[in-house]
């Protein structure tokens, strides 16, 4: 039902936007923004990324971080630039998650709003647009996405905001091959960035002297029955399994794995969020497992009250606070205090160069992370944790910073 | 060998459900003589009115099951009668499109209602049973038990009834059925809401074995279509023996080569049938 509001609402904002663009005319061009009717100017900030098919909730929960965060930005009478108040428009565009669809979504987003910043949550899409974004009309891309090749780009208007993923494995199997013994199976995901995952907790797992079983993995988005896959990979015998796509399907892999008896460890990847597995399985059953830290928890004193004022917004019956939401809106916060810094709106430049002392002076009530700033590569650092379930509780686990540079 | 009948007593559980649904859209094709694609989404509405029953209204399963299969009957019955009864007469062109449409709308009816979330379904059935180091879930039992039940059920309509035996003339001989007297019209309307029933069986029962989203139908739908092209278009008894087969394909190619592969069998099998039998590998007889 929420979900139904959301796109509505996100519609009606879109439309209203373009008719006032139109109304104001040529005036208000050059990304800059129109006045809205309380006086505050308006700018907007572009979104590509599955509002349809089968990522939509992912891209959802993308969007509603973002949307909280431009509501609570326009009810505190918007944030300051140049002495003149603005705050944000969220236009969006859908590209199904299909990375060859989100080139187009932002060309006419551009064409249509002049965004001077797009965020994406998918490393296809974010790939493709860094094809392009250094071209006029330039923009910021902000990369939702863990994966670390967009980094390795060394795109200089790209900024992303998730940890890195490859600084779990390390970690994941040090413990776990203590914990459980050295007998690993794969059964992750198969979609681009599930190989990748699977890849490198292979790797690592070798690198640190354990033996990896046959890969086993399949669609969870479109498997039906997971028990075959599940029988097939617990053949190996193994003490810990990989596992992990979307966070219900990786609860019924947990929940068949648990039914045919195996007791052992479970190496889960980020993509799939505790709290959302707890819907389909019961915390004894997630015993031995270890995943991103749940975000309605998080180990850091900005945490309680950001929840607190999620469920307020949102209703307790809104999807769990994960960290799709937080992280994203932390980010809308950031970009705010990027343009504040920076003097102006639309120039991606300067709001790119603004980003790491942004990331410093984010105001404490606001602050979801323990931000530090934001590297050369376009990473914003922070303290990461991961959650091992020991005797029913999340323990955390602070991850070291992978591939970390010195902080511009 | 352990894995080898544990994988057996998997695939039986998934295809029972295959063969259920397969077993509703190969008999619409006999009245239709199109693939109704719009299956799929009967059996996704059938989970989902179970899930609601099981959450929302908070009634016990065999409740539960028994709403589904009267609300989707007539959904099925509804179907032929507000389309696919306008469509007689015409290409069946049409009416395949037509199928597509109400599944892409149903389907878009249900994220409007529902959202794109994945929901889980409590189930009453949680317990694991384990014999000869095997082990099945109560759930699983009653997903064979039930649609082993069903199909029996069916045999008896089709064999024993004057509604049953009218689907199969009209199925066999069209012309030949009218012209004994065999009302068409309600006869396919009757076809739709058996194939409503069978979907709602199928939907409500697999319901807490995984989870109840949108385009659930989308994906079974299209093994259904290969294991009625599997069994031969129409044909009861290859539409169960079909649906057996494909589970048993999909899980044994995963077991023994990868299961990446598996989602590969079904569309293997589907193009090899077409070259080399394309009438099915059981002849068609209702």
């Amino acid at each position: 039902m929420m979900s139904l509001g959301w796109r509505r609402l996100i519609l009606v904002r879109n439309t209203a936007l373009v008719a006032a663009l139109a109304l104001l005319g040529a005036g208000c061009g050059g990304g800059e923004g129109g006045a809205g009717e309380d006086g505050i100017e308006v700018v907007p900030i572009g979104f590509v990324g599955p509002l349809s098919g089968g990522a939509a909730y992912y891209g959802q929960n993308v969007l509603r971080g973002l949307q909280m965060a431009v509501d609570e930005i326009a009810e505190s009478g918007g944030f300051m630039v140049n002495g003149r108040p603005h705050r944000f428009e969220i236009v969006t565009a859908d590209d199904r998650y299909l990375p060859y669809e989100t080139s187009t979504a932002a060309r006419r987003l551009l064409q249509q709003e002049q965004p001077s910043v797009i965020l994406v949550p998918h490393a296809g899409g974010i790939r493709a647009l860094q094809e392009m974004n250094l071209r006029e009309p330039q923009f910021l891309l902000i990369a939702y996405t863990s994966e670390p090749s967009v980094l390795e780009a060394e795109n200089p208007m790209t900024v992303m905001f998730p940890p890195r993923f490859d600084g779990y494995q390390e970690p994941f199997t040090r413990l776990l091959m203590e914990r459980f013994g050295s007998r690993l199976a794969m059964l992750g995901t198969t979609t681009a960035y599930g190989r990748a995952w699977t890849e490198s907790v292979t790797a690592e797992w070798t690198r640190q002297g354990g033996t990896v079983g046959g890969d086993h993995g399949v669609d969870y988005n479109t498997t039906t029955d997971f028990t075959g896959a599940v029988t097939r990979a617990l053949a190996d015998d193994p003490d810990v399994l990989f596992i992990g796509g979307p966070s219900q399907p990786t609860g019924l892999v947990i929940r068949a794995a648990r039914e045919q008896g195996f007791r052992g460890g479970l190496l889960i990847m980020d993509q799939a969020k505790f709290m959302e597995m707890l819907q389909i399985v019961s915390m004894e059953a997630l015993e031995g497992a270890l995943g991103v830290y749940p975000q309605e928890f998080y180990p850091t004193e900005g945490t309680p009250g950001w929840v607190a004022r999620y469920y307020e917004r949102f209703g307790d019956d809104a999807p769990s606070a994960t960290s799709e939401i937080a992280i994203n809106y932390q980010g809308l916060h950031l970009i705010a205090k990027a343009m504040e810094l920076a003097g102006s709106t639309s120039d991606p430049v300067a709001i790119r160069a603004s980003f790491s002392e942004a990331a410093r002076s984010v105001p404490d009530e606001l602050r979801i992370f323990d931000m530090t700033g934001v590297t050369e590569t376009g990473h914003l650092e922070r303290a990461v944790f991961a959650a091992h379930v020991l005797n029913g509780e999340f323990v955390p686990i602070q991850i070291p910073v992978a591939g970390a540079t010195e902080i511009r | 060998m352990t894995l080898f009948f544990q994988q057996f007593v998997n695939s039986i559980a998934l295809g029972s459900v295959y063969a259920l649904v397969a077993l509703g859209l190969t008999l619409v094709y006999g009245v239709l003589k199109v693939p109704n694609f719009a299956h799929g989404a009967l059996y996704m509405a059938g989970a989902y009115v179970a899930y609601l029953m099981l959450t929302t209204v908070g009634a016990p399963y065999p409740v539960a099951i028994a709403v589904s299969i009267v609300v989707i009957a007539a959904m099925g019955g509804g179907m032929e009668f507000i389309v696919f009864r306008r469509l007689e007469g015409k290409s069946s062109v049409h009416a395949m499109i037509a199928a597509l449409g109400v599944l892409f709308f149903l389907e878009g009816a249900a994220n409007v209602i529902w959202g794109p979330d994945f929901r889980p379904v409590p189930t009453p059935l949680d317990g694991v049973v384990t014999a000869f180091g095997i082990n099945i879930t109560e759930q699983r039992i009653l997903v064979i038990v039930a649609a082993i039940v069903t199909m029996v059920g069916l045999y008896m309509l089709l064999k024993r009834t004057l509604v049953g035996m009218s689907i199969e003339a009209l199925a066999q001989d069209r012309e030949g059925a009218l012209l004994v007297g065999i009302d068409a019209r309600r006869t396919a309307l009757l076809t739709f809401a058996i194939s409503g029933v069978l979907a709602a069986i199928a939907g409500s029962l697999i319901a807490p074995l995984v989870l109840v989203f949108p385009t659930m139908g989308a994906v079974v739908i299209l093994k259904a279509f290969v294991i009625v092209i599997l069994g031969g278009m129409g044909s009861v008894p290859g539409a169960i023996l079909g649906g057996y087969l494909l589970a048993l394909a999909e899980t044994m190619a995963g077991t023994y080569v990868a299961f990446a592969f598996s989602e590969l069998i079904a569309f293997a099998l589907l193009v090899l049938v077409l070259v080399f039998r394309p009438t099915g590998l059981f002849q068609k007889g209702v």
